[in-house]
């Protein structure tokens, strides 16, 4: 290890002890897991491990050696930097090569002639290279893969996408060592497991290195004045100014595009000398932009960002001092890593501040720090059986070299996302390559994959390859729009829907600017600068995060136990929880508060078990669907954190509620699988599904394609597999994954026992408790019924366009 | 079913998305894509085959309710090159007796002449009585219009945040859009005006929608 550790001594370092316990068990040829914050040195604990390598082998190496899969673009662009500079001291003739979507076409066909030593990319591009007709001999060489910020990845479809990358490199090269870096997480033996697969020789280091965090709640001045809903929290806008300018940077966290739009707009406008120092970052805005963004952090050019999680990961930001989150982070292992964004110099602690946006969240800033307090971390759930990225997979392979059927299909059930695939459902999704899941019947041209006379599987024709080559690797869907300006220079992206509500001459708030739309064409927005002051705000469908199971405990645990304490937090609540007992009550841990409201809008019976989003989602479609089985019924529902709503113009009695048992764990379940068919919560998740596996072609903006007449969306494929085919694996998927992912099985099954032991309290209330406020002015719903659409139809009414003024 | 009259003539508006001109014995049908099922699949796109049969059964089930002296296919009748859809068609067209006119839409590649070697009459529009035929909406015409295209829809809203979207026939003071009648071929939503009929079907019953708020 001499060699690298005299270097460690030339930069004036001195190597922490598990980088060096990572390079020895690197030179004993295991594979392993390393848990180390971001910041920490953990680039350098692997690569040096690499660089050794070579001085102990004996011929010069050839190709490619190492490979290095980072999540973002941006972070790799960094380690492409530091393992450059130590590999040119050790050996200047080695290079290290980037390869991401960003990387120019020139440098990408010399890398695949002549390959670098060693190569970093994203898990999107290491599928373009097995695309290549002869990556065989392209990864043969291939000694070590390392796939860093693990735990972002798991969990997520493009975590699906390493386990098959990876399952697929090590059936070309046998004695491939794997290497994981991850942050803390609950479920790190399963992390390891998915990543390193069946190996017996590994070994797991942990970096301690515990940063101290401090988080500060911010309150308002008058206790009176907290508001029961909102989402924005700009009523603490002087408390957040005054942060601000305190600090030498500061780093504003929201939890959604929209919010951090408005924020910006509303802190500039309260405090106009911010202008040339504040910036917003995330991830609709240009990537030029963002690399301008980031790059000024780090050079102490700006003295405020107002971000979304699209900074949660990335370059050092040593100057950034201090971090405020805007509204509930859903979860523990978010906040640490947000908190951790600030007092980057080692040894140096983090601060973060904790904006509550209404009164229930709160509760939840104490329901955070007792967790940070107990490292109560969240475990990370990966994905199973994922059809549609297999399906994504097989065709990237076949419109490479082609694979053998036979072959390939015990290398995919290596993997631990596809480990209970059996022969039936594998024979499914060769049947749909191949013969578009029908049996062989006269007048179908179905094509898709053909097999060649070596018995390989490959893309029927060039049109197909190509629309595949072009959609390949798109795991984040939707349907986004460039924005353009009419003289050229691109602003980002937005999504379709909220354009299409716009009208040229209408004005929009976009990256900080207010914009006009003057037209659309193909698939950009042209707009130019509008002085106009008040411009519409776009909102994007993007992911809503549910809280953790931790932080439900956690939250549950605040609100029951520590209600009485005398914390600042719980003092400033005393008036909306006074507020709340007036009409209802404040549940006790072994009961279960319904509240029932009659407002305009028709009956809310509101419902409270404290078990976070994804448990709401479908306990509340649950209850919905059982309702109705009683009698023909419509609900419309909602759901947060705390609990869920429904919502009916017809108000279903509370003795029908109670007497028919409608919580009873039996058939839990069946009962949700139908109340998904029926609700239809599996089509929002068909969506991605539908682009993954190809079956919705968008077309690329820039990249003119003959696509005529194959435009369709999500939506109309959904319709036609649950009319014609519901047994469609990709149709199953969309359900299951409502079931595993969306909502957590055992978790669910967990809940409703523990409800036969809680005592229902139902309280008639005359008007919405502050506890429901959020619920009831929610306006993304889910929809059951059990009534025929005709008879819906006759109570309804139709909204006119709204006549110019 | 829900009869209309206009300039003195009487429509019937079929759930299936038709409408029956009672003076003339004629069905009007727009939008009905014929191939498009078998255009994606032949490009890869595995569309159930099932979802392409339903102009067929549709027609069985229309063609009995009244007399029929012609057939006027309001553009879009097939979806795109020709594939395999084309002899079924083809096999159709030969077990009927009535005649048959397509009025050229956008989706109409095929050429004229394959299209007339069926014995359907293809002209770009059709102006007869006061009415213009058209593919598309918004003609600059006195006449009152019968187009397609749009694949109109509107979208329901009720008491309890209830909301639902059907395809529909858009009546306005001067033209009437039909509802797509292929299936597998989505919808368009519209906001309408206070001057608009709307007739929403649910594929049972056709439905006049009158109370509106702005």
């Amino acid at each position: 290890m001499k060699g690298v550790e005299n270097w460690f001594k030339s930069q004036n370092w001195k190597a922490q002890s598990f980088q060096k316990q990572c390079w020895k068990a690197y030179a004993e040829g295991e594979s392993g897991m390393l848990h180390a914050p971001t910041g920490s040195g953990k680039t350098y604990a692997l690569w040096g491990g690499v660089v050794e390598e070579i001085s102990r082998s004996k011929k010069n190496p050839i190709g490619l050696n190492a490979l290095w899969i980072t999540p973002l673009r941006a972070l790799g662009v960094e380690i492409q930097k530091s393992t450059q500079k130590m590999l040119s001291d050790f050996y200047p003739e080695f290079q290290v090569g980037l390869r991401t979507a960003d990387t120019p076409q020139s440098q990408r066909t010399k890398m695949l002639k002549s390959p670098p030593f060693g190569l970093v990319s994203t898990p999107e591009s290491v599928h373009v290279l097995l695309a290549q007709k002869d990556h065989q001999r392209y990864f043969s060489q291939l000694k070590v893969v390392v796939v860093d910020e693990w735990h972002e990845l798991l969990g997520s479809k493009r975590g699906v996408q390493v386990e098959l990358a990876l399952a697929y490199l090590r059936s070309l090269v046998p004695n491939l060592k794997v290497w994981g870096i991850s942050a803390t997480l609950g479920n790190k033996e399963l992390a390891r497991e998915i990543l390193l697969g069946p190996t017996a020789n590994f070994a797991v280091i942990e970096a301690k290195i515990q940063k101290k965090i401090r988080v500060h709640s911010l309150l308002p001045k008058t206790m009176e004045r907290f508001p029961w809903r909102g989402h924005l929290g700009t009523h603490l806008l002087p408390q957040v100014l005054k942060i601000v300018q305190k600090n030498k940077s500061t780093l504003i966290f929201t939890n959604t595009r929209a919010q951090c739009e408005i924020w910006f707009h509303r802190m500039l406008e309260a405090a106009p000398e911010l202008a040339g120092s504040i910036a917003m970052h995330h991830g609709s805005i240009d990537k030029k932009i963002r690399l301008w963004v980031e790059e000024s952090l780090s050079k102490e050019e700006l003295k405020v960002v107002v971000c979304t999680s699209s900074l949660d990961l990335g370059v050092d930001f040593s100057p950034v001092e201090n971090c405020i989150q805007i509204g509930s982070p859903k979860g523990v292992g978010r906040f640490i890593q947000r908190a951790g964004r600030s007092g980057h110099r080692p040894q140096a602690g983090s601060s973060i501040y904790f904006l509550p946006t209404h009164a229930m969240e709160l509760i939840e800033s104490v329901a955070l720090q007792n967790g940070i307090k107990k490292q109560q971390i969240e475990d990370r759930i990966p994905y199973l059986n994922c059809y549609d990225v297999l399906i994504q997979f097989l065709m990237t392979l076949a419109v490479g070299s082609g694979f053998n059927p036979v072959k390939i299909y015990p290398v995919i059930t290596s993997s631990f996302c596809y480990q209970t695939l059996d022969k039936e459902r594998w024979h499914w999704i060769l049947n749909f390559l191949i013969r578009g899941s029908q049996s062989l019947q006269h007048y179908d041209e179905y094509k898709k994959l053909i097999q060649s006379e070596d018995g390989l599987l490959k893309v029927a024709n060039k049109g197909i390859a190509l629309r595949h080559r072009l959609s390949m690797g798109t795991i984040v869907s939707g349907n986004d729009l460039k924005i353009r300006y009419q003289k050229g220079g691109y602003l980002g992206s937005i999504e379709e829907w909220f354009i299409a509500k716009l009208k040229p001459g209408d004005t929009f708030a976009f990256s900080g600017r207010n914009l006009e739309l003057v037209r659309i064409q193909k698939m950009e927005v042209i707009v130019k600068r509008s002085k106009v002051k008040q411009a519409k705000i776009p909102a994007w469908m993007g992911g809503r995060m549910s809280f953790s199971a931790h932080l439900s405990d956690l939250l549950k645990n605040a609100l029951f136990e520590q209600q009485s304490e005398s914390t600042p937090e719980f003092e400033s609540l005393i008036p909306v929880f006074n507020q709340q007992k007036r009409e209802s009550i404040i549940p006790k841990p072994n009961e279960l508060l319904i509240e029932r409201f009659e407002t305009k809008e028709g009956f809310h019976t509101v419902f409270y078990p404290f078990e976070g989003y994804a448990i709401h989602e479908a306990m509340a479609s649950l209850m919905a669907y059982r309702i109705s089985l009683i009698s023909p019924i419509s609900f419309s529902m909602s759901f947060n954190d705390y609990g869920f709503e429904l919502l009916s113009d017809q108000a279903f009695s509370q003795e029908a509620f109670l007497d028919n048992d409608l919580f009873t764990p039996e058939h839990l379940f069946e009962d949700i699988a139908n109340s998904i068919n029926v609700s239809e919560m599996a089509r929002r998740r068909f969506r991605d599904i539908a682009v993954i596996s190809g079956l919705v072609f968008q077309g690329y903006p820039n990249k003119p394609i003959k696509s005529k007449h194959l435009q369709s969306g999500s939506q109309l494929f959904f319709e036609v597999f649950k009319d014609y085919e519901p047994d469609n694996l990709l149709y199953q998927q969309a359900v299951e994954e409502t079931f595993d992912h969306g909502m957590e099985r055992g978790r669910m099954q967990l809940v409703f026992e523990q409800l036969e032991h809680k005592t229902v309290v139902w309280k008639n209330c005359s008007q919405p408790t502050p506890f429901s406020f959020p619920l009831i002015t929610d306006r993304i719903r889910s929809k059951l019924s059990s009534e025929t659409v005709e008879d819906r139809i006759k109570k309804m009414y139709l909204q006119l366009e709204k006549v110019a003024k | 079913m829900k009869t209309i009259s206009i300039h003195t003539n009487h429509f019937v508006l079929h759930p299936s998305g038709g409408v029956y001109w009672k003076e003339k014995q004629t069905w009007l049908l727009a939008d009905i894509h014929l191939g498009k099922v078998a255009h994606f699949r032949k490009n890869g796109i595995a569309v159930p085959r099932e979802a392409e049969g339903s102009f067929y059964q549709k027609m069985e089930e229309l063609l009995p309710l009244f007399p029929v002296k012609r057939i006027l296919f309001l553009g879009d009748l097939f979806h795109s090159f020709q594939n395999n859809e084309w002899y079924l068609f083809e096999a159709w067209v030969k077990q009927q007796s009535f005649k048959m006119v397509l009025i050229t839409g956008n989706h109409d590649v095929i050429p004229k002449w394959k299209i007339t070697g069926l014995g359907l009459e293809v002209v770009p529009q059709l102006e007869e009585a006061s009415f213009l035929f058209h593919h598309f909406p918004d003609q600059d015409t006195q006449a009152f219009v019968f187009c397609g295209h749009v694949h109109p829809g509107v979208r329901l809203q009720g008491v309890g945040r209830q909301q639902i979207k059907l395809p529909c026939f858009y009546h306005s003071p001067s033209q009437l859009i039909l509802a797509a009648f292929g299936a597998f071929t989505g919808l368009h939503i519209l906001k309408p005006k206070l001057e608009d009929h709307i007739y929403v079907t649910t594929g049972k019953e056709v439905v006049e929608i009158t109370e509106k708020l702005s």
